[in-house]
């Protein structure tokens, strides 16, 4: 099983029926395995900030509740987080942050072991798919006992590693649920809140005491001379390359056992503080006064591996790399037939700015498409077009263009075009309507149609939602018709007052839309005149064959088209002038 | 078939370009080495990088437990490519004198290569310097192959096939029949056993 499986089975033996969250990688597969178990209540929300308040809700009405997400969707959730903490929790709740060191598919590389010590919450983080499977069973116990929500942090290489797991048998499920009246505990108004918040320090000084005798941390003794203080994937990659030096493995990241980790300084001569990303538990061990080795010789950036951790501490250089030739990198490129192309393809020959968003469609901010100038987070493209647009003034009159996805739309760019329509905005802002959640692999949202656990639900016109947020310019667009799309955006530029244009085509990868693979299409050599517009498109399939130059002929080559990639969705054929590609 | 690991764990790294079936290769190989008894660990990743970017899949197969997911660097024992160029990447930070390589030979040109600012090296090159930095190279055209048996996206389980063929893991045709008859439902099931197949007979 793979972390992510692991902690769904977790979830599942612990006898959680009740999960919300909104997809993210690496977290996303925590929901698709866990929503298959029988009797589960699971759901896509549309931002995290609302899949924590639901699990906060349930958790209130006695369920044991998770929200699941990544590390920036904390971001977004922490509104809630902050006070939850003072209500605690009636259930129980825990809340999975997966973070991204090396930011495979992230904007940030934070490190979300900070928000445990922040929001004073503690965290566990297991190293393995064994090991979250069980701490996500503990994360519940914690959270029971101490009426606490409970964090279970994971990253990349944990939630997307596969390693042998043993599963139980679940524990029964117990309906505990029932309204119960509260408001001294519930209603966070200042007065109250007062005294929560000491509760709150109270509770940190137990969950102290309880993190000494914690099962889950655990002290190694062997080679007394070297000691190594670490938690999480990371342990595993030390104990790789340095079996027999002595570890104390914290199963708990925060609160630390204070009290262990003085017994541990006590019985090695030298500690390293293995960690990645912040030095989150040095900091922590150093304000004790104890004497440790950490970021002075490990990386703040990236994730570990066991090579980095040996180079380290064994003082070497990086090994040299194998001489080879020069290998051209490959960056991640949109798919053969995507949507987003054309309309990319289009916003760059508009000779515009456009502030970006999350999806898939970033990508196209690459050459030769670079089609987008910004990308900051969930929702941003759309405020940050309306003040680009009102800084600029007339400097930005028909310049600023903000594109976002369905999916991301709908996760947070409903208040910021709220916002434009209210302060007047000049901007154009372009949904990237592909049906789905595309990048994070097809998950459901409140305008496909469906839920998470497959059931038929309303779906939303983003239209009619539009058009009701005050927006008075609204077009569809296919954006396979690079002529339309083109006169449509330009026509909309033109326009006072803010625009929405939906560019509509579902993605090539969805099956459900069912967008059946059109005839691979061709280039007939002895047509092409090398002009290379269609290698303008970046498209996968189509590359550029050298020819030995003719006499008076200016060609240099011709574009060919990989059938086996092609799927025929014809931009290159609107876009050659020469009537070479069929 | 082989019986044991030459070498225990087993350092092994499937790569290709996102799309290509990396995943379901290494899932189905390590399928295939639990049920005949060893421990495999599979260090994955996806999410952005699967949209035509480089992927990698690390195996790591020992007869008693692994603990890092990831092969440290310098220490890959076989290397499986879907596409030529990315062996070479991976043999960058994870090449020694004794691995060995199996490539397959058809290439497919990053967004770089299309638009012509970078040239991509050639064939030959390619096998030239696969063969100057590893003890054992392969080369073969499973695209090739896999577009004859009707479907290009085949080409991954003729790698497998070929893996197999190499003699350097403990697996065979019975253990693969065996574990897509886990992983596959029926109808796909004789169109996979041929690829492998296919596979085998190219080593």
């Amino acid at each position: 099983m793979s972390g992510n499986e692991a902690i769904a089975r977790g979830l599942y033996e612990a006898g959680v029926r009740f999960a919300a969250a909104y997809p993210g990688t690496p977290s996303t597969e925590i929901m698709e395995e866990y929503s298959k178990y029988e009797g589960v209540y699971a759901e896509w929300s549309p931002n995290e900030k609302v899949a924590l308040e639901v699990a906060i809700g349930a958790a209130l009405a006695g369920e044991k509740a998770v929200a699941v997400m990544k590390h920036v969707g904390v971001n977004v959730a922490a509104d809630p987080l902050f006070t939850v903490s003072y209500t605690g929790t009636n259930g129980a709740l825990v809340i999975i942050t997966a973070d991204d060191p090396s930011l495979h598919s992230s904007q940030n590389e934070q490190d979300n072991r900070n928000y445990a010590k922040f929001s004073k919450i503690p965290m566990l983080e297991p190293a393995d798919a064994e090991e979250a499977k069980e701490f996500i069973k503990l994360a519940f116990e914690i959270s029971e006992k101490f009426d606490t929500p409970v964090f279970l942090r994971t990253t990349t290489r944990v939630s997307h590693s596969k390693s042998v797991v043993s599963p139980a048998d679940p524990l029964p499920y117990k309906d505990k649920t029932a309204i119960t009246y509260n408001a001294a505990k519930y209603v966070m108004v200042p007065a109250n809140a007062r005294i929560r918040r000491v509760e709150v320090e109270k509770r940190m000084q137990l969950l102290k005491s309880f993190a000494e005798n914690f099962s889950e941390n655990k002290m190694e003794i062997n080679n007394p001379d070297i000691g190594i203080i670490t938690a999480g994937m990371p342990y595993n990659y030390a104990k790789d390359v340095f079996p027999d030096y002595s570890y104390l493995k914290l199963g708990m990241v925060y609160p630390l056992p204070e009290k262990l980790i003085r017994d541990f300084a006590a019985r090695v001569k030298n500690i390293y503080v293995v960690e990645e990303l912040d030095p989150f538990l040095e900091e922590q061990i150093k304000a004790m006064g104890i004497k440790v080795t950490g970021k002075e010789i490990f990386p703040y950036t990236n994730e570990f591996d066991p090579g980095i951790i040996q180079n380290a501490i064994n003082k070497l250089n990086k090994p040299a790399n194998l001489p080879t030739k020069n290998v051209p990198p490959r960056p991640p490129n949109l798919c053969p037939g995507c949507p987003h192309r054309g309309l990319f393809y289009t916003l760059k020959k508009l000779k515009v700015f456009v502030t970006g968003d999350i999806g898939c469609y970033t990508l196209s901010f690459l050459k030769p498409l670079e089609g987008l100038h910004s990308t900051i987070c969930m929702g941003a493209s759309i405020g940050m077009a309306h003040g680009m647009s009102k800084a600029l003034k007339e400097k930005g009159k028909g310049k600023i263009v903000g594109v976002i996805g369905d999916s991301t739309f709908i996760h947070s760019g409903i208040t910021p075009l709220l916002n434009m329509a209210y302060n007047k905005s000049n901007a154009v802002i372009i949904i990237c309507d592909n049906s789905t959640t595309a990048m994070t692999g097809m998950q459901e949202h409140p305008a496909t149609g469906y839920t998470l656990l497959g059931e038929e639900t309303i779906k939303l016109d983003l239209k009619v939602l539009v058009a009701a947020l005050g927006i008075k310019n609204i077009r569809v667009v296919d954006p396979y018709d690079l002529k339309t799309t083109r006169t449509v955006i330009k026509e909309e530029l033109t326009k006072d007052g803010p625009s929405v244009v939906i560019s509509q085509r579902p993605c090539v990868l969805f099956k459900r839309a069912k967008t059946k693979p059109q005839k691979p299409l061709q280039v007939d050599p002895e047509k092409c005149t090398g002009c290379k517009v269609c290698l303008g498109l970046g498209c996968p399939p189509i590359s550029w064959k050298k020819m030995e130059k003719k006499e008076g002929s200016k060609r240099e080559g011709v574009s060919f088209i990989d059938e086996n990639l092609c799927n025929g969705c014809g931009l290159c054929l609107q876009l050659c002038k020469f009537g070479a590609i069929k | 078939m082989k019986k044991t690991l030459s070498k225990d764990p087993t350092n092994v790294i499937i790569t290709g370009v996102g799309g290509q079936g990396n995943v379901l290769a290494s899932r189905v190989l390590a399928g295939m080495l639990v049920n005949a008894g060893y421990y495999v660990t599979i260090g994955e990743t996806f999410g952005m990088s699967q949209r035509g970017g480089s992927v990698m899949s690390h195996l790591r197969i020992s007869e008693k437990s692994v603990m890092s997911p990831q092969i440290p660097w310098g220490r890959a024992d076989i290397v499986v490519a879907l596409e030529p160029v990315e062996a070479l990447r991976v043999l960058t930070k994870y090449g020694n004198p004794d691995v060995a390589v199996l490539a397959n030979s058809r290439v497919v040109y990053p967004v770089g290569v299309i638009t012509g600012e970078l040239d991509y090296p050639s064939i030959e090159e390619m096998q030239n310097a696969l063969k100057r930095i590893s003890a054992k190279s392969w080369s073969i055209d499973a695209t090739g192959e896999a577009v004859k048996l009707g479907n290009p996206v085949l080409s991954n389980v003729i790698m497998v096939g070929a893996l197999c063929a190499t003699n350097l893991l403990p697996i065979d045709h019975k253990s693969f029949e065996e574990e897509i008859a886990k992983k596959m439902t029926p109808d796909k099931r004789r169109i996979n056993l041929l690829a492998f197949d296919a596979g085998a007979k190219m080593i």
